[in-house]
């Protein structure tokens, strides 16, 4: 007997595709406390590892709604990597990290863990229900949302009426091609074979590259430890081989246990999934249409190399979500969503032009490249200063420059920290409840940071701890929350304790120094000395949210 | 030259090999080798870095 309930008829919003990204957003919606209704094609959580490497912005994202933790205690963390020309180490990067820290750099972790544990925050969150085996089928723009076709496995169509629809549908996207919108850029011809093994390994967990091994002349392969004793292994195959030859098991395996052989990895193992790829810049030139809005691989396609894809996908859905909640909950006019697109495009032109440099270094495109690399590779065995060509250049948070919510500074220069479209630097703090850290307090409402040795706040910033000045009550991710940051003295219930110093150096503090966070905990304004100069936090957020741009 | 210079001028040096084609490429490198080559101090420095291409491309 089918027990499943019907689909409604109407939703707030509706989520295309279930996947990383889709069930992230309904997650982070559903935190907002936004309702959501997520159909993905698929009868449940994707198959093969697919996106393994989740950045630390990533898992600050994942924070937000809890699911960090499941994602830390079942990855395995990484901080840099090796690369070999032939058999010699040509180089060795690590990615920022410092003692203590609330995660490191990357975290390897198949896809379809980060996707069960993303759903499982949707649900712990309420209000969002997931179909699976569901499709899209139709989408028609109406002036008031969206009306939707889906089918189901029984076949059935069911329309929908959605005030919003969020495409998460992919690089295939159903819903960008039924609103006839195209990617615009470029794709390379170079094509790597995607192999997932089970071994036993002790091996230490980092990036391993090898350019020309013996073990397979001529080609580039990758390696990254995942959990459940997987290994990825990605590797180059020849411009003439015909890539559905290239993914059959009697062609992959012996390049891999030639590659083990080599390495030394020799305990036991068997392939788990075979894939192919080549490197893709693509993007919309908008993400907004209307009701309609874009995220992740439907939005844009960006080249393995780097591990931009799925990060830049949560990145999408965290700078979406608060957005999309207060438009919903009538707190912010739907100008604010093209600062979504305007933000995130942006990121994705920065994310294609990092992408093509290590695809034109990892995958060549043509004799010049070509040749290049083979000289860079043979003067890295003796240049040092050449050995940043090799580096794959991870992937890191993008400054949204010009962004229409960004404020300018004003009053007192600031000489460094972090403007406003920047990231709000990490710091470790001491709070009431232990040790902690400054990231973990963004993610639910605008924060103001108030730093200051005073327990006493001026009065026009006690001001904003004030329901009545911030744009309303009811809302939680329309709320200002007042915390100062203490370098002397404890913490209470709204003040963190920046015992290191860490949290004033890497704002560029001095006292009454006051930076406004955006719920996505990117800096939407700062004031250097927000006791005297003119500080209008709550004109600014009212103005900001109401009329974007 | 920092890292942001070198990977510029890795580039540009390789769209230029593109450019002329492989028939010229050797051309295009030997002028430039031979450019930045006349600039060394002496005659020993230059030698220095020709032996350690020439050992460089024959690993």
């Amino acid at each position: 007997m089918n027990t499943t309930p019907s689909l409604p008829d109407k939703v707030p919003v509706l989520i295309a595709g279930g996947g990383p990204v889709g069930l992230s957003l309904a997650a982070l919606l559903a935190h907002h406390g936004v309702p959501c209704l997520v159909l993905e094609a698929d009868p449940s959580w994707c198959e093969g590892s697919r996106a393994i490497c989740l950045s630390r912005r990533s898992l600050e994202i994942l924070g937000w709604v809890g699911a960090d933790s499941p994602v830390t205690a079942k990855g395995l963390p990484w901080v840099g990597g090796r690369s070999y020309f032939r058999g010699t180490e040509v180089l060795h990067f690590e990615m920022p990290s410092e003692p203590a820290e609330r995660f490191a750099p990357m975290v390897n972790i198949q896809q379809y863990y980060i996707e069960q544990f993303a759903h499982a925050a949707a649900v712990r969150a309420g209000g969002v229900e997931v179909r699976w085996s569901t499709r899209v089928s139709a989408v028609r723009p109406q002036a008031s949302g969206v009306d939707v076709d889906c089918q189901s496995e029984n076949g059935r169509t069911h329309r929908i009426h959605a005030d919003w629809l969020v495409a998460c549908d992919g690089g295939r996207s159903t819903v960008r091609e039924q609103l006839g919108l195209q990617l615009e850029g470029m794709q390379y011809e170079g094509r790597y074979v995607i192999v997932d093994i089970e071994q036993d390994t002790r091996r230490q967990v980092e990036r391993l590259a090898w350019f020309d091994p013996p073990s397979n002349p001529g080609s580039t392969i990758l390696m990254h430890r995942q959990p459940d004793n997987v290994w990825r292994i990605d590797y180059q195959v020849a411009d003439h081989e015909d890539p559905v030859d290239a993914v059959k098991p009697e062609n992959v395996l012996p390049r891999v246990q030639a590659h083990l052989d080599m390495i030394g990895e020799t305990a036991p193992w068997k392939p788990l999934w075979i894939s192919i790829y080549n490197a893709k810049c693509l993007t919309l030139p908008r993400y907004r249409n209307g009701r309609v809005l874009f995220a992740g691989d439907a939005a844009h396609l960006v080249p393995i190399f780097g591990v931009r894809g799925l990060n830049s996908g949560l990145d999408d859905a965290g700078n979406l979500a608060w957005k999309l909640a207060l438009v919903r909950q009538g707190r912010a006019g739907d100008g604010l969503l093209d600062s979504y697109s305007s933000e995130r495009v942006l990121a994705a032109r920065e994310n294609i032009a990092f992408g093509s440099k290590s695809t034109e270094f990892m995958a060549p495109p043509h004799h010049g490249f070509e040749l290049l690399r083979e000289a860079a590779l043979r003067l890295a065995l003796v240049t040092p200063g050449v050995r940043s060509l090799i580096n794959p250049r991870q992937t890191s948070p993008v400054e949204y420059v010009n962004s229409p919510l960004n404020q300018p500074d004003q009053g007192t220069a600031f000489t460094g920290g972090a403007r406003a479209g920047m990231p709000g630097p990490e710091a470790r703090l001491r709070t009431l409840q232990g040790l902690g850290h400054l990231t973990a307090l963004y993610g639910s409402e605008f924060v103001a940071l108030y730093f200051s040795n005073n327990p006493r706040l001026p009065d026009r910033v006690q001001r904003l701890a004030a329901d009545s000045v911030v744009l309303a009550a009811g809302s939680a991710v329309a709320a200002l929350r007042l915390v100062r940051v203490s370098a002397k003295g404890g913490p209470d219930s709204r003040t963190v304790a920046d015992d290191l110093g860490q949290a004033w150096q890497r704002y560029d503090a001095i006292e009454g120094t006051l930076y406004l966070i955006r719920p996505d905990g990117y800096v939407m304004g700062r004031w250097r000395e927000a006791s005297s100069a003119g500080m209008d936090i709550d004109r600014v957020l009212k103005r900001a949210l109401k009329d974007p741009g | 030259m920092n890292s942001t210079e070198l990977e510029l001028t890795y580039t540009a040096l390789a769209e230029s090999i593109a450019r002329v084609g492989e028939t010229k490429t050797s051309l295009l490198l030997a002028t430039l080798a031979l450019d930045l080559l006349s600039r060394q101090p002496d005659a020993d420095a230059a030698l220095t870095y020709i032996l350690q291409a020439e050992r460089l491309a024959n690993i």
